[in-house]
């Protein structure tokens, strides 16, 4: 390449920094990964994009070296390569990867974070000095306003991103990859974030990012390659692309990736829960929250991360203890002693934002996630709980929400995310409740997925049952809600009592604590 | 069948491993597989056996229960008390009964109410069951349990030397099966274990789920007291020091994961029923007893790294069938 510098066309084009040769992945029972071959060019941002379960991180995970299993070849500037194990891939590949979930050591200080396995020694023992020394000096390049000598714990969460992408300079990286790096970040961390990922460019680094916001991509990319269940569709290039070209080329069909109302709205004036100056008097978290919440109904939830939302449901649904204030559900006064339990039995349940860590049980199948909350149906001879029944209920669920793969006995944690999201709503649809919370449904849920949780909720409300709907993303917010809340620092600051009035830049004021 | 089989590999396996190591002790001498010595497997897994299964229970819901070794001494003290004072021996046994359930109930009180870590909780309360053990016969063993009580579980089928109390440890392990297998609660245990945060939010009670997890260990423990003073003829205060070792070592080769959420009756039955042919069969081919506790260690070791590595074993046959 070095010999080309600057040549276009013909033979001597820039070279390819990744190149995928006739890869093929399988996992037990399904085929994960069919014939895919592309490249990446040196020093280009190409996103990769596809639906949950499309095999973009099955992908990453082969380059990475996490998979050392697979058929095909992968080449790295024009040499093939087969690591060992992700430290391998960092070590001898010079690739890192920047995990969509912040891994950090929340007790070290950033230094150590960074360095860590590969700490500067001084004979036996680790040389500080030079250790903070390098870090410091990598923060400064990437313009953190944070030091190598801070406890990881006191950052926030944007600034823990940036530890990842310090550990990857500190390994000489010449190839970087971002699997959705942004899920965690408020929009001002985000646009930091794109700042030093189109500086690391300017380095002549090759970025590889994976997101399931469009905007981003058109953002930041240079080209995007299309993947669909499992296989290579096209590599697009961003500047001669659209929005539209891009979800038709990802799944196959148009579909439209704003949130919006197709059905009219259901709502009633007929009141099914009311809250009532509830206070967070232990961690204060939330402070004199009141709302209504009338049948049929979607009541949006909008705030920064943070504003304390989360924790107001939790409260709703029987998750947290109920310390001060009210709570009446169809005019009956919930009782002090409240618990989930009590909560599914008189019909309100929350599908979780964390769906990996608190959305469902990693060991159970499919079946078993489906069935947990509405055990009483599967009864035979009033005691016995019948395994036949429960297997009827989640074939009935996997046809009408359309879940992918269509294996009942499937584990959960094993399905893509936006099908995980609909095998938790069929549990919650399998019982009688007539309020379900969303807290952030689409997080991490790609478009098609997105758009059928969207309908599916059009559906709950049109069978008259309401709806609560968390979100940080204003446009789902402002699209589904009949009525729109917003809330900063745990209070409510503002009631749109209706669509007339959901006005962008107004809603954003309030949800930074602004008055009007 | 074939749906059993899937269900039920690791389970089997342990089973085929059980059998192999009865082929090399019978091989080395045929006395191992005569009808007696068979009987007495089956007599010294009932103790271990008992524990096991009540522990596993706790185990599932990520939890542990260090306790049972002395609640099984508060049992069998409690109950030959009575015994020897003259009460009806089917009282004396719900007394006993009850017993285990107070205790456990009071494990769970420390682990759902206090929220103490189980490890810890339950390493408190083995050290004050013991403690309430000594005080309250000052080291001194209960003994002359009268036959009508020692009779109820030493009695045999006709003369098969089947003793009723391997047959009531049977039906244990197969009311913990339906338990497990076949009714919400059961359901609910695995669900706490699996992910107990996810398990709230579904509407699962999960204080009142591990409660019910510690009250079958302290109920299951009782059994075995029982069991215990039916043979013996006595109790005192320090039986079964170190047993909870012994049960947590047959769940744990029988597959329970000690992270909680995955385990079985069966598999919990096979270990015990594993390190019981283990023991005996050690008798019989006459090697040292010292010897016992070696095997035992690395039978441990390799059934847990057999569970390490059983998905690389899975993917390793499909490749090459």
């Amino acid at each position: 390449m070095i010999l080309f510098p600057f040549s276009s066309g013909g033979v001597c084009e820039m070279g390819n920094a990744v190149e995928f040769v006739k890869i093929n992945k399988s996992f037990p029972g399904v085929h994960v990964l069919k014939d895919i071959s592309f490249s990446v060019k040196e020093g280009e941002i190409h996103a990769l994009i596809g639906e949950n379960g499309a095999g973009k991180s099955t992908l990453l995970n082969i380059l990475h070296g996490v998979y050392g299993d697979y058929e095909g070849d992968v080449l790295l500037h024009g040499k093939k390569v087969s690591f060992k194990n992700a430290n391998d891939a960092i070590k001898n590949g010079n690739i890192s990867k920047v995990h969509q979930e912040i891994m950090v050591v929340e007790e070290l200080t950033v230094g150590q974070n960074v360095t860590m396995g590969y700490e500067p020694k001084k004979g036996p023992f680790i040389d500080f000095t030079k250790m903070h020394n390098d870090v410091d000096e990598i923060l400064e390049e990437l313009n953190c306003n944070f030091r190598s000598r801070d406890i990881v714990r006191t950052l926030t969460a944007g600034q823990k991103q940036m530890i990842a992408i310090a550990k990857a300079i500190y390994h000489h990286s010449n190839i970087i990859s971002f699997d959705e790096p942004t899920a965690a970040l408020t929009s001002k961390e985000t646009e930091a974030l794109f700042a030093v990922i189109r500086k690391l460019k300017k380095d002549g680094i090759t970025i590889l990012f994976v997101s399931h916001h469009l905007d981003e991509l058109f953002e930041l990319c240079d080209r995007a390659s299309v993947f669909r269940d499992g296989e290579f569709v096209t590599t697009l290039t961003m500047a001669e692309s659209n929005e539209d070209e891009l979800i038709h080329a990802m799944v196959g069909r148009s579909v439209s990736s704003v949130a919006s109302r197709l059905a009219p709205s259901r709502a009633t004036d007929e009141v099914v829960l009311k809250v009532d100056g509830l206070t967070d008097i232990t961690h204060n978290k939330f402070k004199d929250v009141s709302f209504e919440l009338h049948k049929g109904e979607i009541l949006g939830f909008y705030g920064l991360v943070g504003a304390g939302r989360t924790e107001v449901m939790r409260v709703l649904v029987g998750a947290d203890p109920k310390l001060q204030g009210d709570i009446y559900l169809k005019n009956i006064k919930i009782p002090t002693n409240w618990n989930s339990t009590k909560a599914l039995s008189r019909g309100i349940g929350m599908l979780s934002e964390d769906r990996k860590t608190t959305g469902f049980n990693k060991l159970a199948t499919n079946i078993q996630n489906i069935a947990i909350s509405s055990l009483e149906k599967y009864m035979t001879a009033g005691f016995f709980t019948n395994d036949a029944k429960k297997r009827k209920n989640a074939e009935h669920f996997f046809e009408e929400l359309d879940i992918n793969p269509k294996i009942p006995d499937y584990m959960t944690v094993n399905m893509s995310g936006g099908n995980q999201q609909k095998v938790i709503l069929a549990k919650w649809m399998s019982t009688d409740i007539d309020i379900i919370i969303f807290d952030e449904p689409t997080k991490g849920v790609d478009v098609a997925a997105k758009a059928e949780i969207y309908r599916l909720m059009e559906e709950l409300v049109a069978e008259g049952k309401s709806l609560i709907v968390v979100s940080s993303e204003l446009p789902e917010a402002m699209g589904l809600s009949d009525r729109l809340i917003v809330m900063s620092e745990g209070r409510i600051t503002k009631v749109l009592e209706n669509r007339e009035e959901f006005d962008q830049d107004a809603i954003l004021n309030y949800a930074i604590g602004g008055d009007e | 069948m074939k749906a059993m089989y899937t269900k039920y590999k690791r389970e089997l396996l342990v089973l085929v491993a059980t059998i192999i190591l009865g082929v090399i002790f019978t091989v080395i001498n045929p006395m191992f597989l005569t009808w007696r010595n068979i009987l007495t497997v089956f007599q010294q897994m009932v103790l271990n056996g008992l524990l096991a299964v009540g522990i596993m229970f706790t185990i599932l819901t990520g939890g542990i229960d260090l306790s049972i070794g002395c609640t099984f001494a508060i049992v069998g003290i409690a109950v030959a008390t009575c015994c020897v004072g003259g009460m009806n021996p089917i009282i004396a046994i719900l007394i006993g009964l009850a017993v285990g359930i107070v205790l456990g109930c009071f494990n769970g009180f420390l682990v759902t109410n206090l929220k103490l870590q189980p490890f810890i909780a339950t390493l408190g309360t083995m050290s004050l069951y013991r403690g309430i053990a000594y005080v309250v016969t000052g080291g001194q063993p209960v003994t002359n349990v009268p036959d009508s009580f020692r009779n109820i579980f030493n009695g045999q089928i006709g003369s098969s030397g089947i003793r009723y109390y391997v047959i009531v440890m049977v039906i244990v392990f197969l009311l913990a099966h339906m338990i497990l297998a076949k009714t919400r609660t059961g359901d609910y245990l695995y669900a706490v274990g699996g992910n107990e945060e996810a398990a709230k939010l579904s509407g699962v009670n999960t204080r009142k789920t591990k409660y019910i997890a510690y009250i079958a260990s302290g109920l299951c423990t009782a059994v075995a007291g029982l069991v215990m003073l039916a043979s013996l003829g006595s109790a005192e205060a320090t039986a079964g020091i170190g047993y909870e070792t012994n049960a947590i070592a047959a769940a744990a080769i029988g597959g329970t994961s000690m992270a909680g959420g995955r385990g079985t009756a069966l598999g919990t039955f096979f270990g015990a029923f594993m390190l019981a042919v283990l023991k005996v069969g050690m008798v019989v081919i006459n090697v040292d007893s010292f010897w016992q506790y070696v095997v035992t260690g690395l039978i441990i070791i390799i059934a847990s790294y057999f569970e390490f590595i059983k998905d690389d074993i899975a993917a390793f046959m499909a490749k090459h069938k």
